[in-house]
């Protein structure tokens, strides 16, 4: 019998399970954590983490990792992998990193990092196939992905014919199944859409002219399907006007308008902009935040950004279109993408000297800063929309350092510091709550029971961090990493490269809508749905790939 | 994975994938059989993805009877060809003679670890073949090049560049009311792509698309021939393509054309129904055009786009793919970061499409050893007498001392895969139709590999 692995003198945060910095022990065997054994001959390797943090393996909750956008960045921006090449013998497989990382090379980042679970935002039903060929080639880290929906033209047209919510229960479920998915995710809900048939914006009691439907329709159809299936995850939320000055109102809205639905809003940064001062572009960071700390229906992820180059990639053709005017250097990719969706990639510089962007910096500061309650908050940065994912420490450094945090203000355009109220906010983020927000949240989130925690039953994926006052250099290189109870770093190098499973949920449905489908399929669409559907044998892949079902329990 | 008597056994991971309750077909294994005789029954398939063309149509339903495959019902006449050519590749070769496959893989292990600079030519595969391939090129320090790689990168040099503003199979059939094909002749190539694209039966936007114009900017001989089209003809030789298409940008913007005469009365027609229009697509085949222009073109549609879509929709589409070129290009990039060409030879990646062609690097004696794959169609590799590694089909081995041929099963053939399509969105999984001898490139490329450690 496997020997286990044990673990004394860390000092344990394991918010799930209500430990905050006690010095505990723990035991890794292959099938997860267990109790101390009675027989201490049980115990093979032994580690002494004194002076260490522990945490459970870190979980992003929004990264675009996979999928036909990520790989256009990729081929558009070869001087993006040219600052950033990954060299023979420093990692199984050779790539690049940065903005636009290739495949192994993310797996390989995120694990040197501490993080074991990823999971894509923005998978299309149409390019599901090749999102998961991606995450394939992704090596270490768990993944999974969210489908899209309310830019289909199917669903459009169910909606706009009245169908009996039951049907579009039916359809959400089916296409969770096809896509191989884990939660869906509606982006500029029939914005994408109807920038097809030219309109150019779309809020939230606006009709797409094509289907006479306003994103408000399309959302509450989604979310109360959602609820209504039983998913772990509920609506993931790309909302309307996204990076549009006073979209602030649109967010407050689209809150409104979910009436205590449980619901997800998405990089809520890029959504939190008012129109006050000279420049008419201002914080609604106070506002929005209000809003969340009494909606406890509502979770959010911030994607921050962060100064430097980077590129955006988006789902959000309407917007990105936008925005490709802005973008930097000037090259941009835009898709009208089979009836499904679109997207958009726009190379992107930060400049901390520019007002705007600066003034984005503090906003999403503000809004880690004024949300109340961290089990209802992710830490992200809508890799690579706001930065690369690999500047997560940095992050965590000015989240739980104040006078960095400070430090940094002082740095940037000083009229967007002086417009921002970040000076004022005094508080800092704790171990415990930074564990929340990396770990145990994102896991509550996604209904991961095994992820996310240190409690007997966890899968075993722990992070070792040696304690240090600089925060950044803490969390950038971990001292051990364990996945599934195997070591797979040690000191911030990479010792090991296990499989990550893939993580899905499959309501149960009524087959009859398949008849529908197939018969839309069959009319208007260039696949059949037997074809498009991504077989679980592709992604289990002899072996080399494994899924993993999440219960869902209907709710009546 | 070995078999107990040493040989290899064939990739099965990806045939098991997809239990088709209509395919019964058995996983093939590589033990050769030398006796077989298929048995006398005929198998039918339905909603077949045909491996032959970058279009990647999804609806055959074919035949099998005595390892021969062919196309039921639909109307496709490269797909007829390509399957009725698609013939079981026949036996390992070492310096043209017949050998068996151990012998086979070890000489070519031998030719590999001989060699300082390999090239890897061909690509043309299913996803597996080029993880399997690209995995191999990590390992030898190996130079990727597809066959079609002057095609695939005139579209990789715009959109580094530019960028691209494009649009799928789908959206065309549905939504655009103006079609322009630029230089693309989809009789021969594509053939199915107006049947598909431009004269669907319904579409989900009937207002817009009921009146659906095609112009053709080409030579007249090259126009489509699909019935029921409402098409427009500008009659341009090839190397007027661009200042054609220029002329209409011109004209868009309210500029003197800079034409006389027919053409540019054509062109103002043109500019006219492209105002008007909903939603327009322009479509060009990369393969078709000619080298020296086809950035310059490519770039200037794209740009067309661009000005467009300020004030309505546009996008454009590319119509090729062929021998797994849309799957070499996606895998390469996922993989690597890069499109192709590039090289492993280095201590980092090395992109460099200018450089990194075969034709190129055989001309200039920069490799000294040619791994060429190629499994949809007939193809050997180019003119050279390097030593030389073929995985492919029947007809793509050489016969001449320092060869190696490895007989490999064509994807949605002799075994179950994945393909890209044109479009670079959707990928359709590929069925096995027949029992079959060979392994997959896969496989072979991974015991290759395996063998090097």
């Amino acid at each position: 019998m496997a020997k286990l692995t044990a673990l004394h003198g860390g000092r344990v945060y394991d918010p799930a399970n209500g430990v905050n910095g006690e010095v505990r022990s723990i035991y890794l065997g292959p099938n997860g954590i267990v109790p101390a054994p009675a027989d201490p001959g049980e115990i093979g390797a032994s580690h002494d983490l004194s002076g260490c943090v522990v945490m459970a393996g870190g979980i992003d909750i929004h990264t675009h990792i996979g999928g036909g956008k990520v790989n256009l960045a990729r081929m558009m921006l070869p001087e993006d992998h040219a600052r950033d090449a990954v060299a023979r013998g420093v990692h199984p497989r050779m790539g690049c990193g940065h903005a636009a990382p290739s495949t192994f090379t993310v797996g390989y980042r995120y694990a040197e990092m501490g993080y074991t679970a990823c999971f894509e935002p923005a998978m299309l039903l149409s390019n599901a196939r090749q999102a998961h060929l991606e995450m394939g080639d992704t090596p270490i880290v768990d993944k999974g992905a969210y489908v899209l929906l309310g830019n289909d033209d199917l669903l459009l047209r169910m909606l706009a014919g009245k169908a009996d919510p039951a049907a579009v229960r039916d359809y959400i479920a089916w296409t969770l199944d096809a896509a191989q998915a884990m939660a869906i995710k509606v982006v500029n809900p029939g914005g994408i859409n109807a920038f097809k048939f030219n309109q150019r914006k779309l809020d939230l009691d606006e009709e797409n002219t094509a289907y006479g439907l306003t994103p408000r329709q399309i959302l509450l159809a989604l979310a109360e399907g959602i609820h209504t299936l039983g998913l772990p995850h509920p609506l993931h939320i790309h909302g309307s006007n996204l990076g549009v000055p006073g979209n602030l109102d649109t967010t407050l809205q689209t809150i409104q308008a979910l009436e205590g639905l449980p619901a997800h809003l998405t990089h809520i940064q890029f959504h939190a902009y008012g129109t006050e001062g000279d420049r008419k572009f201002s914080s609604g960071a106070a506002q929005i935040a209000e809003a969340f700390n009494r909606s406890p229906n509502l979770s959010m992820d911030i994607g921050q950004i962060l100064f430097g180059q980077t590129v955006t990639e988006s789902g959000d053709s309407m917007r990105q279109y936008a925005g490709s005017a802005f973008g930097s250097p000037k090259k941009s990719v835009l898709m009208d993408i089979e009836c499904d969706a679109g997207c958009g990639v726009v190379p992107f510089r930060y400049r901390d000297k520019n007002f705007v962007n600066a003034l984005q910096w503090t906003i999403g500061l503000e809004l880690f800063l004024l949300a109340d309650d961290p089990w209802r908050l992710f830490l992200t940065t809508d890799h690579p929309n706001g930065a690369p994912f690999t500047s997560y420490p940095h992050l965590i450094r000015l989240l739980m350092d104040r006078s960095f945090r400070n430090d940094m203000l002082a740095t940037i355009n000083p009229d967007a510091a002086a417009a921002s109220t970040l000076a004022s906010l005094t508080r800092e983020y704790s171990l415990y709550e930074i564990a929340i927000l990396t770990r145990a949240g994102p896991a509550r989130s996604l209904g991961l029971d095994t992820l996310g925690h240190l409690g007997v039953g966890a899968r075993g994926d722990v992070t070792v961090y040696t304690d240090h006052p600089d925060r950044e250099r803490m969390f950038q290189r971990p001292r051990y990493v364990f996945k599934a109870g195997e070591m797979i770093v040690r000191d911030g190098e990479l010792v090991a490269s296990p499989t990550g499973a893939t993580h899905v949920v499959k309501p149960a449905y009524d087959r009859a809508i398949e008849k529908h489908i197939a018969d839309y399929y069959q009319r208007f669409m260039t696949v059949r749905p037997n074809n498009l559907r991504v077989a679980a044998g592709e992604i289990e892949d002899d072996g080399r790939g494994r899924l993993v079902v999440h219960h869902t329990g209907r709710r009546v | 994975m070995l078999t107990c008597n040493g040989l290899p056994t064939v990739d099965a991971s990806v045939a098991e994938a997809h239990h088709d309750p209509v395919n019964s077909l058995p996983v093939s294994s590589a033990v050769p059989k030398q006796n077989a005789v298929d048995s006398a029954h005929e198998i039918l398939h339905h909603e077949v993805s045909c491996p032959f063309c970058g279009l990647l149509c999804d609806d055959l339903t074919t035949r099998t009877e005595n390892q021969r495959v062919t196309v039921q019902a639909i109307a496709c006449p490269k797909a007829t060809r390509a399957f009725d050519a698609c013939v079981p590749p026949g036996e390992p070769l070492i310096d043209g003679k017949p050998a068996a496959l151990d012998d086979a893989l070890a000489a070519a292990t031998r030719l590999l670890k001989r060699s300082r600079q390999p090239l890897f030519g061909g690509l043309a595969t299913d996803v597996n073949g080029m993880r399997a391939a690209l995995a191999l090129a990590e390992r030898c320090g190996a130079i990727l090049d597809h066959r079609h790689g002057e095609a695939l990168n005139h579209g990789v040099q715009v959109l580094q560049s530019r960028g691209q503003t494009t649009t799928t199979l789908a959206e065309v059939r549905n939504r655009a009311d103006l079609v322009v094909l630029v230089g693309a002749n989809i009789n021969d190539d594509f053939p199915r792509f107006a049947e598909i694209c431009l004269a669907p039966a319904e579409t989900l936007h009937p207002a817009g698309t009921a009146g659906r114009q095609v112009w053709h900017l080409g030579p007249r001989a090259e126009r489509p021939r699909q019935a029921g089209l409402r098409l427009e003809q500008i009659a341009c030789p090839q190397a007027e393509l661009l200042d054609t298409l220029n002329a209409l940008r011109a004209s868009l913007r309210g500029r003197a054309q800079g034409l006389t005469g027919q053409r540019a009365k054509a062109i103002t027609a043109l500019a006219a129904a492209v105002k008007q229009a909903a939603y327009t697509v322009f479509v060009w085949a990369p393969g078709q055009l000619d080298a020296c222009a086809a950035e310059l073109l490519i770039g200037s549609i794209g740009e067309l786009c661009g000005e467009l879509n300020r004030s309505q929709r546009a996008a454009g589409l590319a119509l090729g793919g062929n021998d797994g070129a849309q799957t070499a290009l996606a895998a390469t990039a996922w993989t690597t970061g890069y499109p192709l060409r590039l090289s492993y030879a280095g201590p980092t990646i090395d992109f460099d499409p200018l450089r990194y062609q075969t034709r190129r690097l055989l001309a200039e004696q920069a490799v000294d050893a040619l791994l060429w794959i190629n499994c949809f169609s007939p193809a050997p590799p180019p003119d050279n007498d390097l030593p030389c590694v073929v995985i492919g089909t029947a007809g793509s081995e050489l016969r001449r001392p320092g060869s190696v041929f490895l007989p490999a099963g064509t994807p949605g053939v002799d075994h179950a895969g994945q393909l890209m399509r044109t479009d670079a969105v959707v990928a359709l999984p590929l069925k096995q139709l027949r029992d079959s001898d060979a392994a997959s490139a896969a496989g072979l490329l991974r015991e290759l590999a395996r063998r090097l450690d």
